[in-house]
């Protein structure tokens, strides 16, 4: 069959979003009901779960603000069919209850002070509403939908300088072609800005933004000199270094490749969802697990990842797609990959040939093909924080 | 073609392949360079002399300062370039 048509089978949600799962999320609201969650995840089968290990009610600040935007995103995210809600805090548990019931999404919630604090008890009625909820979700189907209702995350991690030459400027193509067909497509890492944000100005959609991109810069700059770090050693980290990856600047100007070419729409706050179509900024951290988890917040139901070296991780929510153009690692770690791009970096393969094949394969993963970090079981979720808790 | 020069006024050079010591490389968008080292896969190449202080270049843009005297067909790494970017002033 030909894929011409601008489209995808989804999961169309009550709350309009669509996505491209239907997992059974597990979501631990505290940390102490995080084993707990575990258990229960791994008794239901292809279970999702997610945890948050502080107590969002004791942290401060930012982080407070960021950690219950961060929870109430993930458990209404669009590729989540049902949430099983535990927690040790009731008062939070039943907000983000009443937050994904408003939202029309199966549910349940359970707290360990409703099952006298006892994780076993937790354990067997979290088992048994996470079965019906299960069960309930297993009779959705998919349906067709706009390529338009997608969010595209973009990210990179153990990168070479084959990241930079080949790699990311495919994923810049990915994400020009997602904004032209009207979806969205965030880039976040802000401190793989430095050095290139000159060219990030530049694309601002307006003189606000490309002040805003230029302010964000600052700031992780000034903490860095703050807190006396070297960025060398640091961001590039030893396995940049050792793959020939030299300064933040070198490494920048590869990672901005990802963004592709399209006007810069704004620049999201971390777990920000982008509130328009088009391409986007977000200002956070730029360790993958932390980076991934700020995209899944803002929504992104497909993720991008490109590697030099390798890297096994993943979204836990959101469908990973990994794409190296490094020949020896996509000799190494094929099992790993959902693209090999190498025959690009020698110079057999043009970028356009190459980003048909992605894109298709974007389209497949969208449609329910799985990807190696789907198969391996290599996701998590971990939420960044950027300040003292009480 | 042995590396490539992303863009006219770069003076570093990436390796398509790894490289040793006296090997005559063939430069894509560039003259031919002697490599003075062996270098890795992917690693950078200097296609001219360079002074401490001296901006490098890579895709049009500066990655960072030569921290020693670079001499042409040199590897071009951490142990002569340095950042520019979050130093104290």
């Amino acid at each position: 069959m030909s894929r011409n048509e601008p489209d995808f089978q989804g999961y169309r949600r009550a709350d309009g979003s669509v996505g491209v799962r239907n997992h059974m999320l597990v979501l631990s609201v505290g940390g102490l009901t995080i084993p707990t969650a575990r258990r229960i995840a791994a008794s239901i089968k292809g279970a999702a779960i997610v945890g948050f290990p502080y107590n969002a009610g004791s942290l401060l600040g930012d982080d407070r603000a960021t950690w219950r935007r961060a929870m109430f995103a993930l458990a209404l995210h669009p590729n989540v069919g049902a949430v099983l809600l535990i927690g040790d805090n009731p008062p939070l548990t039943a907000e983000v209850a009443a937050h994904v019931k408003r939202a029309g999404r199966p549910h349940a919630a359970l707290t360990l002070d409703d099952c006298g604090h006892d994780a076993v008890t937790l354990t067997e009625r979290g088992m048994r509403a996470s079965a019906r909820l299960a069960m309930q979700i297993s009779s959705d189907r998919r349906a067709p939908a706009p390529l338009s209702a997608l969010t595209l995350g973009l990210e990179c991690g153990r990168s070479d300088p084959s990241s930079g030459l080949v790699s990311n400027p495919l994923l810049g193509r990915m994400a020009d072609r997602m904004v032209d067909a009207g979806g969205r497509a965030i880039i976040g890492e802000t401190v793989e800005w430095l050095g290139a944000e000159h060219l990030l100005e530049k694309r601002a959609a307006t003189p606000e933004i490309a002040t805003a991109i230029h302010e964000a810069v600052r700031r992780r700059e000034e903490t860095a000199i703050r807190n006396g770090l070297d960025l060398t050693g640091n961001n590039p980290g030893p396995t940049n270094i050792a793959a020939g990856l030299s300064s933040i600047e070198e490494k920048a100007l590869g990672n901005i490749a990802k963004s592709g070419s399209r006007p810069i729409q704004g620049v999201l706050a971390y777990g920000e969802a982008a509130p328009r179509p088009g391409c986007w900024v977000m200002d956070a951290p730029a360790y993958a697990s932390e980076s991934l988890t700020g995209f899944a917040a803002a929504h992104a139901q497909l993720m991008l990842f490109t590697t030099g070296v390798g890297n096994s991780f993943v979204s836990a929510l959101s469908p990973t797609l990994k794409v190296s153009a490094n020949p020896e690692t996509c000799a190494r770690v094929g099992e790993q990959l959902d693209l090999d791009a190498s025959r690009v970096f020698l110079g057999t393969e043009a970028p356009e040939a190459a980003a048909d094949r992605l894109w298709r394969r974007l389209i497949e993963v969208a449609d329910g093909a799985a990807t190696w970090g789907e198969v391996l079981g290599e996701g998590d979720e971990v939420v960044a924080r950027f300040g003292p808790a009480m | 073609m042995d590396a490539i020069r992303l863009s006219p006024d770069d003076n570093v050079a990436t390796l398509l392949r790894a490289a040793k010591r006296g090997e005559r490389l063939e430069i894509g968008g560039g003259a031919g360079v002697e490599a003075a080292d062996d270098i890795p896969l992917c690693h950078k190449i200097a296609l001219v002399a360079l002074q401490p202080g001296d901006r490098i270049r890579k895709y049009g843009e500066t990655i960072g300062e030569a921290t020693a005297a670079i001499q042409p067909g040199a590897h071009v790494h951490i142990h002569n370039l340095r950042s520019l970017r979050a130093r104290a002033r």
